[in-house]
């Protein structure tokens, strides 16, 4: 971790000393382009697209272009890849959804030229067989799930909250790799306590994800906490939870719930004492980060030797105040009262 | 006796009898409690509405893939409309959404002689486009002064401690039993799904026939999206996802046939009841969620089979 912050820390002090105003060294407009698997659907695009604009703002002589899509697949993502080489960027950050899948198109992107960085999703294999981007930049998922599990846990060992007996990881997307492994790291994260531990998948339809989880609730009435691995579906646990009369509210009795994100649903989950837990990946800077390493790979030839983590850091009580006030920030006053739908 | 045994709905009161069976021998304290059987009929009446929309259509001999989507995007329009209009205009403009996406899917399928199952399908990503579109992604919130309101008790709330979409579900299903069994237009409907031909010799407009079907399809998925917020308004842009397919598959196992002219709408409730049941009961009995998926597949090639030896029994040419 000390590798990783003075990782951090050369990445900041770089930012601040490179003259801004560096143009190409042809006098050409370099273009990046960030090929997402987050689409308009998800509020978390708006911590990329604004990092993009303030990055370019920052670097006049870029520009950045953000390609997503809302009916997202593992094939739909590799044709939007395919389609952003084809036009020839000068660099391109993706998250490594898939690294079968994303092997061979990103492979010929760097092996023309075109340098790549990773970020949100690593390629998750061993140094030596991963697509050899120039570095990743984001979080963690297993550390994710594993923090907040061992926040959960000191929380309860402090009497805040009831020692954990069963907990169910309820999640959306049964295939989803990045949310599996949220769901590994709090399960080893809750083992050490000896708690029992369930991954159900719930579905990402509202009513449907109500009636799977409270049927898992009535069958494992031992279950007194639940990890939402998306912040929108953590609203419906608890009100399943407090319809069953589980008292789900932050306290030292009944069901607890532990989610994600730092959008305003989490944020006001834990503000309103509905929620223990969320967490930031640093989502900001998983658009910012890999725009300037692409710049300063072209330019001067940097390469960190190392994965660049972006999180988690643990939004409880004492903090969310003050990510409230940064979310508020950077989603608009309206948007944030909006999005809280609790 | 023998016209319940030969009536469109016999298999499903079968296969419900053949689950209660199953359910009462393997998980009897866990099945038949108050808190089970409330969570899974409120389900099914939900799924039950959105149900019958398809199975209206089914008989006509077409299919309507969009229902889920519709789901979304009327509920979304509820929820997103109700600041400006309050709940009883957001509840009437949401409708009216519905109602306009079912007059139009309709009017293309019989006007533009195109497969409903094409023209839905463009239905299904267009009105899902623009829920994606329309929230930028998240669903707001639903005031303190909204979830007061008194509509949005009547629409979601509870009435003598049951909930009230049973209560809607019950209604419209003797609604729409009247108008299939008791009406002129259930007679043309079912003539225009058992042989469009001879229905237009006899003079019946199919063309009206089918856009109104589509039409009381969409209404019915719609205001199942605005029941489902009403009662927990707490949602997510995938509001109705793949919900159409468990629409179709509740259809089919309540005993509609996809060659048209036969079908129940009891049928459709109850093959939405075994749907919801399975779901519940796997996940109560420690199987991963995810089998349900390969049990409803399994659920609906017995149903289809099941169902066709009724019809040909009863003498239809299936």
């Amino acid at each position: 971790m000390k590798l990783i912050s003075k990782i951090l820390a050369a990445t900041a002090l770089a930012a601040t000393v490179l003259p801004v105003t560096a143009q190409a060294q042809d006098g050409k407009k370099l273009r990046f382009v960030m090929v997402s698997h987050i689409g308009s659907n998800d509020p978390n695009m708006n911590w990329l697209t604004l990092a993009l604009k303030e990055f370019q703002e920052k670097y006049p002589d870029v520009t950045t272009d953000y390609i997503s899509t809302n009916n997202y697949s593992v094939q739909e993502h590799v044709r939007l890849l395919e389609q952003a080489i084809s036009t020839r960027p000068d660099g391109i950050a993706v998250p490594i959804v898939s690294s079968d899948a994303f092997e061979g198109p990103l492979r010929r992107a760097i092996e023309s030229g075109i340098p790549v960085v990773a970020f949100n999703i690593p390629d998750g294999r061993p140094d030596g067989e991963r697509i050899p981007y120039v570095t990743y930049v984001g979080g963690d998922e297993y550390l994710t799930g594993e923090k907040l599990g061992e926040y959960a846990v000191a929380e309860a060992e402090a009497g805040h909250v009831p020692k954990p007996t069963r907990v169910v990881c309820a999640s959306h997307d049964a295939a989803h790799e990045g949310l599996k492994q949220r769901c590994a790291g709090m399960r080893d994260a809750m083992a050490k306590v000896g708690a029992q531990f369930d991954e159900l998948f719930i579905g990402a339809e509202p009513a449907t994800a109500r009636n799977t989880l409270q049927s898992y609730l009535s069958s494992h009435p031992d279950t007194n906490y639940i990890f939402t691995v998306a912040g929108w579906s953590a609203p419906w646990a608890w009100g399943v939870a407090n319809d069953m009369g589980l008292d789900p509210d932050v306290d030292d009795k009944g069901v607890t719930v532990l989610t994600v994100d730092e959008g305003p649903v989490s944020i006001e989950g834990v503000r309103q004492g509905h929620v223990l837990a969320t967490n930031s990946q640093g989502f900001w800077l998983q658009g910012y980060a890999p725009m300037e390493w692409l710049y300063w790979n072209i330019k001067f030839g940097y390469a960190p030797q190392q994965d660049i983590l972006t999180g988690p850091i643990i939004i409880d009580k004492d903090n969310a105040d003050h990510w409230a006030e940064l979310v508020r920030g950077v989603f608009g006053e309206e948007a944030y009262n909006q999005q809280n739908t609790w | 006796m023998k016209q319940f045994v030969r009536s469109q709905s016999f298999g499903a009161v079968i296969g419900v009898t053949v689950m209660l069976i199953a359910f009462t021998v393997i998980d009897f304290s866990g099945w038949w409690n108050r808190s089970t059987l409330a969570n899974v009929v409120q389900f099914s009446a939900i799924l039950g509405l959105v149900a019958m929309g398809q199975a209206l259509v089914i008989m006509t001999k077409e299919i309507d893939l969009s229902v889920g989507s519709v789901y979304g995007l009327t509920g979304v329009a509820f929820i997103t409309l109700e600041p400006k209009l309050g709940v009883p205009g957001s509840t009437l403009a949401a409708l009216a959404i519905a109602a306009a996406i079912g007059a139009f899917q309709g009017l293309v399928v019989v006007r533009g002689k195109l497969p409903s199952m094409i023209v839905t399908l463009a239905g299904l990503f267009a009105a899902r486009g623009v829920i994606y579109v329309w929230t930028g992604g998240t669903v707001q919130n639903f005031s303190e002064a909204a979830r007061n309101n008194w509509l949005t008790g009547l629409l979601g709330g509870q009435i003598f401690g049951i909930e009230a979409a049973i209560f809607w579900m019950v209604g419209l299903c003797l609604v729409l039993n009247v108008l299939l069994w008791g009406t002129r237009y259930g007679n043309r409907l079912l003539a225009t799904g058992g042989s469009l031909d001879s229905a237009e010799s006899r003079g019946v407009r199919t063309d009206h026939v089918k856009i109104l079907a589509f039409m009381l399809c969409s209404l019915l998925a719609g205001f199942a999206g605005i029941l489902t917020l009403a009662d927990r308004p707490q949602t997510h842009v995938t509001l109705g996802d793949l919900m159409e397919l468990e629409a179709i598959a509740s259809a089919v196992i309540g005993g509609c046939l996809l060659t048209g002219g036969r079908g129940s709408l009891v049928g459709a409730v109850l093959g939405a009841f075994i749907i919801v049941s399975f779901r519940y009961e796997l996940i109560a009995l420690g199987a991963p969620s995810s089998w349900f998926t390969t049990f409803v597949g399994i659920v609906l090639i017995v149903a289809v089979i099941f169902n066709q030896y009724l019809a040909r029994r009863a003498g239809h040419s299936v």
